[in-house]
């Protein structure tokens, strides 16, 4: 390769770099504040489009006596969720009842070694990043016909709502999203457990 | 170094209208993509590729830069350097079309938005292929 040359491939690749500054530039200006007004980084816009998608059952959470009053059917005081396109939000009186019912299936999506260090009793461990990369651990999850609870660590953990939808999306009818998470259940008092998943974590 | 046009003949020719196509593949791919810019998003996390912190970004990005390339391509501006970014989005695309596919998963691609509502699959990476070769042509030296 003669210098000539160089010089030229030096140049092609200093346009690239142009056309791809120019390009990136142009598309955050024309976008500046991100897509339909979520912002361009950060947040994913899935988990927030995500959050406005839910049904919130808990709508009357400390406006009832019994805020399980809404799901509950009539098989005497075993909590009954509908079938829905999107996941339900429950509150944690909600889940508390599901889980003393015993019918749910609780899914921690956090890290393992999270889930290892204290987890909600009886929950099995499907850390998110896993089940995004392999829908079909999703279809696969045994939930012996009951809806399944998602959950993580509160507050800004967006992994139980990021893993609802993706249940939602691989056909698991009854899914709801428990976004008090795994501090909330612990500073109830409520039963939790410690160690690690067994193997073949999905149950 | 780069003659005028004709001064090349045949291959100055060839490599002239495999610009022009790849610029044309382009400027439609990113015109439908900007038309829909919330499905392309959409799309992007069907791939399960990128950081989703990151999905909302290229959506944005993404179309503009294949649309620069392509007013390069089709303008005859910087064309070469439209043609080497072409084709290393091509293969990055195909990259991205064969791990989809790899993995069995099943999904309109976006690449051309949604209005062909094509489906990853060996014939979306064929396509890309011959999308990749026009590409790389094109970006070869006139004479």
């Amino acid at each position: 390769m003669d210098r000539a040359q160089r010089d030229e491939r030096d140049r092609i690749l200093r346009d690239v770099v142009a056309i791809t500054m120019l390009g990136i530039a142009l598309g955050v200006v024309y976008n500046w504040r991100g897509l339909d007004g979520r912002p361009p980084w950060g947040l994913s816009w899935i988990a927030e489009d995500r959050g406005s998608g839910l049904a919130a059952l808990d709508a009357l959470d400390g406006a009832s006596a019994d805020p399980m009053a809404l799901v509950d059917g009539a098989s005497g005081g075993v909590p009954e969720i509908p079938a829905l396109d999107r996941p339900v939000e429950a509150g944690l009186l909600q889940v508390k009842r599901l889980h003393d019912a015993g019918t749910a299936l609780f899914v921690d999506a956090r890290e393992a070694d999270e889930y290892a260090a204290g987890h909600i009793a009886g929950a099995i461990n499907l850390p998110f990043d896993r089940a995004s990369a392999d829908p079909e651990l999703l279809a696969a999850l045994d939930d012996a016909g009951g809806p399944i609870v998602t959950y993580c660590g509160g507050g800004a953990c967006e992994l139980s709502l990021n893993l609802a939808w993706e249940l939602v999306h691989a056909g698991q009818p009854r899914v709801l999203v428990y976004l008090g998470g795994y501090p909330e259940w612990e500073a109830a008092g409520y039963p939790t457990a410690v160690g690690e998943p067994p193997p073949g974590a999905t149950r | 170094m780069r003659g005028g046009d004709g001064s090349g003949g045949l291959r100055a020719w060839i490599v002239r209208c495999c610009q022009l196509v790849t610029g044309a593949i382009f400027a439609l791919a990113a015109l439908s993509k900007l038309g829909d810019l919330h499905s392309f998003a959409a799309e992007i996390h069907n791939f399960r590729i990128v950081p989703i912190a990151t999905e909302n970004l290229l959506a944005i990005t993404l179309p503009w830069i294949e649309l620069v390339a392509a007013l390069a391509l089709l303008l005859g501006i910087r064309a070469r350097a439209g043609a080497v970014l072409a084709s290393w989005l091509l293969v990055a695309f195909t990259v991205a079309v064969a791990s989809a596919v790899a993995r069995g998963l099943d999904f309109e691609c976006g690449c051309f938005g949604t209005a062909d509502g094509a489906h990853v699959g060996t014939r979306k990476l064929v396509e890309n292929l011959a999308m990749t070769l026009f590409a790389v042509v094109g970006a070869l030296r006139r004479r």
